[in-house]
């Protein structure tokens, strides 16, 4: 009990320390003082160290297996592996809110290390507040309405163990990595609280909030991803995206952050959109929450939500008092929100952004009316009105497909007055590829009209970034270099511009898995005796046996399936049904064949005597979306790295040059 | 030429929020669904003779249960406080479904009276608990 004690005491410590926080910075605005602000700063690192002592402590717990504390109990078992014991620990709500908590602790507290210099004045003041109250918010939710440490009035003999469907690899990132996204989007807030008290008509504040925009967009698109993984490889229908609340919940401040990560360049360079930014900062941030406490607050009946609690009444509270605050203050400061230059063109890059911004917060609008469409609808009518997946495929896959189509000319846009001009000329090549693409895929049978859209934008987009990679190396060579030095040179000198692109052509890459797989799967049930065969897509399956595997907290059975491939290549899948010890119910694991043409995803889905229940799907395409995925975190990551070459400078200078060259670089991205 | 950008800023505007409102209106024309519990659906008149597609949560009763993994259907009566309906689904059966369980069904009723679901869902707590939560809540909303 020990350990449970100091991860409680600690708890109540990181409330005072947030108070305290909130405290010195008020007292640093109001005598004028540095060092008061300096004291603030110092208890919110306090304060992450405070939460870290928690998560250790319930850490510690999990892996000893502490039965007398209850979410130890209810979430794990004594033979549960040591990997999952610990991914036990964001199991269930208590922890998961623990560690949403820590993640934004420790984040808190870096860029308060990292900005220390930038902090100063009521800037500084209102930024610390602003970290320390959410900081303080999430601590209180911990200790007076989700405690992980409670103690269980009568101790077990084991655990109840972890659902069978979280235990997989993917389920441990998938929280932590989507958390850390969820918990980014305190700091661009605070940084635009910051902005606003102080008043601040520059953009320079922008240059610091972008950085960890782009950050909270990588975690919050790996999250995603690892998500949809999940949902695919564990919970056997075949699909990776439901439509379901709670990965809608994920979706709205992604599409937010989207929106922001690109509009905010047109604030940086030419002063527009300030109030646009201002509010999607804020949305972004309130959509994170939310997020959480849809999720959590068993307000919306959900396939895989936690289950109810007295938490929602906090988020709500929460999330009222940030939207009405936020928004008063940029209603006061509405003057340092005014725009610097007027909209030239519609065609010209911030016409794109533009575009770009309003087609992705339609797509949150409309996720979100349709997520919470039975609550409206109970409201209004007295009747509980659900919209299923065809709702949201009519309505938000035609915006998305004209999202991507936009995006797909992203390379050839510039800013300012001549951009028509230039976007025609440089569209030439790229339009006539996808033409010759498209015509190909038609000829070789592609009929479905989406399906052919899918391509022509696929093939345009990519035809576009490698347009304008090679116009770039071609004027490199021209002056000498040799190849892969240009383009060594070319992508270093501006990464946030080709981060961007990479991340676009992620996008591509995902869209073609998106319409391949739901466009022409396959889906079929078999029946089959030993050595029967059965026929999908292409592929021949013969069900040699049934076999039965012994592990440490489950027995399996498996069907041996031998698979003839369309080239004639042979292997074996191994579909499984597991009974765990501690499950009531069985819970099936899908062998899955992958390659870049599609998937064979087989299911066992049941066995009488010597016959087993087989289901076979076959998804085209679909691995693309899973590499889609990580090329558009790489061009995140791409975005946030700093420039690795130095430029040739002077000798002497060189050494110190560096860093200074990297800023001066990231502004011009 | 100020004017003219925002003239044309306007048009582009409403055609583009024109086009959004129309495809809104046409999604929720197929989409949508009414979702209540099965005492309603069974108690309330407007049901009474409704063959459209519906959403229904309810209990798995015990008795009539009948589900083929290998078959890939299940026969079952779906149960509330008051009242009970026999589901026919067709489908991959969910891990997590059994009697006892908490699920939600969608689909239509036929001219037998019997519910052709080919939705089904089952809850999925984040733990299980003999007599969790959920149970609770179908006695609650019922």
């Amino acid at each position: 009990m020990m350990t449970a004690g100091v991860g409680d005491l600690s708890l109540g410590l990181a409330i005072l320390l947030a108070m305290g926080a909130v405290l010195m910075a008020i007292a640093s605005a109001r005598f004028e003082s540095d060092v008061l602000l300096g004291v603030g700063r110092k208890l919110l690192v306090a304060f992450a160290a405070a939460v870290s002592i928690s998560v250790a402590a319930l850490a510690v717990a999990m892996i000893n297996c502490d039965l007398r504390l209850e979410y130890v109990a209810h979430y794990s078992e004594k033979a549960l592996p040591i990997g999952y014991k610990l991914a036990a620990l964001w199991a269930g709500q208590e922890g998961s809110i623990l560690l949403w908590a820590w993640l934004l602790a420790v984040m808190c507290a870096a860029m308060v290390v990292a900005r220390r210099n930038y902090l100063k004045g009521s800037e500084g003041a209102a930024v610390v507040i602003t970290l320390a109250v959410v900081c303080g918010f999430f601590a209180a939710l911990l200790l007076f309405a989700a405690n992980p440490f409670k103690p269980i009035a009568i101790v077990p003999q084991d655990g109840h163990g972890l659902n069978p469907f979280l235990q997989d690899p993917a389920m441990i990132a998938h929280p932590p990595v989507l958390f850390l996204g969820y918990a980014g989007f305190t700091i661009p807030f605070a940084l635009l609280i910051g902005a606003l008290v102080a008043n601040r008509r520059d953009n320079e504040w922008l240059a610091g909030a972008r950085r960890w925009i782009i950050a909270s967009w990588l975690f919050l698109t790996a999250g995603i991803i690892l998500g949809a993984q999940w949902a695919y490889v564990e919970l056997g229908w075949g699909g990776y995206w439901a439509w379901d609340p709670v990965e809608n919940a994920s979706l709205l401040p992604w599409l937010t952050g989207t929106a922001l990560m690109h509009s905010v360049m047109a604030q940086q360079h030419r002063g527009m959109f300030k109030r646009w930014n201002a509010s999607l900062i804020i949305l972004s941030f309130v959509l994170c929450i939310f997020g959480t406490y849809l999720t959590r607050s068993g307000v919306i009946q959900s396939v895989h939500a936690f289950g109810e609690s007295a938490i929602g009444t906090f988020f709500l509270t929460f999330m009222v008092i940030i939207v009405l605050a936020s928004g008063i203050l940029m209603f006061v400061r509405r003057g340092a929100l005014t725009s610097e230059h007027e909209l030239e063109g519609l065609v010209a890059r911030e016409g794109a952004f533009l575009a770009t911004n309003v087609l992705l917060v339609g797509m949150m609008v409309v996720t979100l009316v349709g997520t919470i469409f039975p609550i409206i609808s109970r409201a209004v009518s007295g009747h509980e009105v659900t919209v299923n997946q065809s709702f949201y495929n009519k309505v938000v896959g035609p915006m998305g497909m004209l999202l991507v189509a936009l995006m797909a000319l992203g390379p050839m846009l510039v800013y300012g007055g001549d951009a028509a001009k230039r976007l025609a000329r440089g569209l030439i090549v790229p339009a006539l590829i996808a033409l010759v693409v498209t015509a190909f895929a038609f000829f070789r049978g592609l009929h479905n009209g989406w399906a052919l859209l899918a391509t022509a934008i696929a093939a345009l987009g990519a035809a576009c970034v490698f347009a304008d990679l090679l116009t770039q190396i071609a004027h490199h060579l021209r002056n000498g270099e040799n190849p892969i030095n240009a383009i060594v040179h070319i992508i270093d000198g501006n990464h946030r511009r080709y981060g961007g692109q990479l991340a676009h052509v992620g996008m591509l890459m995902i869209l073609v898995g998106i319409v391949g797989s739901s466009l022409f799967n396959q889906k079929e049930n078999f029946e089959l005796k030993e050595n029967q065969t059965a026929q999908i897509g292409g592929f021949t399956l013969r069900f040699e046996k049934l076999e039965v595997v012994q592990q440490a907290n489950f027995v399996g059975y498996q069907a041996l399936v031998n698979v003839t491939d369309r080239d004639g290549g042979v292997s074996t899948l191994r579909p499984q049904i597991r009974k765990y010890d501690k499950a009531e119910q069985n819970n099936s694991e899908v062998a899955i064949q992958s390659s870049w043409r599609g998937d064979l995803y087989l299911t066992l889905a049941g066995f009488e005597n010597d016959v087993a229940g087989i289901q076979a799907i076959v998804n085209p395409l679909v691995g693309w979306i899973w590499i889609g995925g990580i090329v558009m975190a790489a061009g995140a990551v791409l975005c946030l790295l700093p420039r690795l070459i130095p430029l040739r400078v002077p000798q002497p200078l060189k050494a110190r040059a560096i860093p200074k060259m990297a800023k001066v670089n990231l502004k011009s991205a | 030429m100020r004017s003219n950008i925002k003239i044309k800023l306007s048009v582009a505007g409403v055609i583009l929020l024109g086009a959004f409102g129309y495809l809104a209106f046409a999604g929720m024309q197929k989409g949508w669904v009414y979702f209540v519990g099965v005492d309603q659906f069974m108690g309330d008149q407007q049901y009474a003779t409704s063959q459209a597609r519906i959403r229904l949560h309810g209990k798995v009763a015990t008795e009539g249960f009948d589900s083929s993994a290998a078959a890939l259907s299940a026969k079952f009566n779906l149960a509330g406080a008051a009242h009970q309906l026999p589901v026919v689904y067709r489908g991959a059966i969910p891990d997590m479904f059994q009697a006892g369980r908490d699920v939600v069904v969608e689909g239509h009723r036929d001219d037998a009276g019997v519910f052709q679901a080919d939705v089904l869902m089952t809850k999925c707590a984040s733990k299980y608990e003999p007599g969790s939560p959920h149970a609770a809540k179908a006695e609650k909303q019922s």
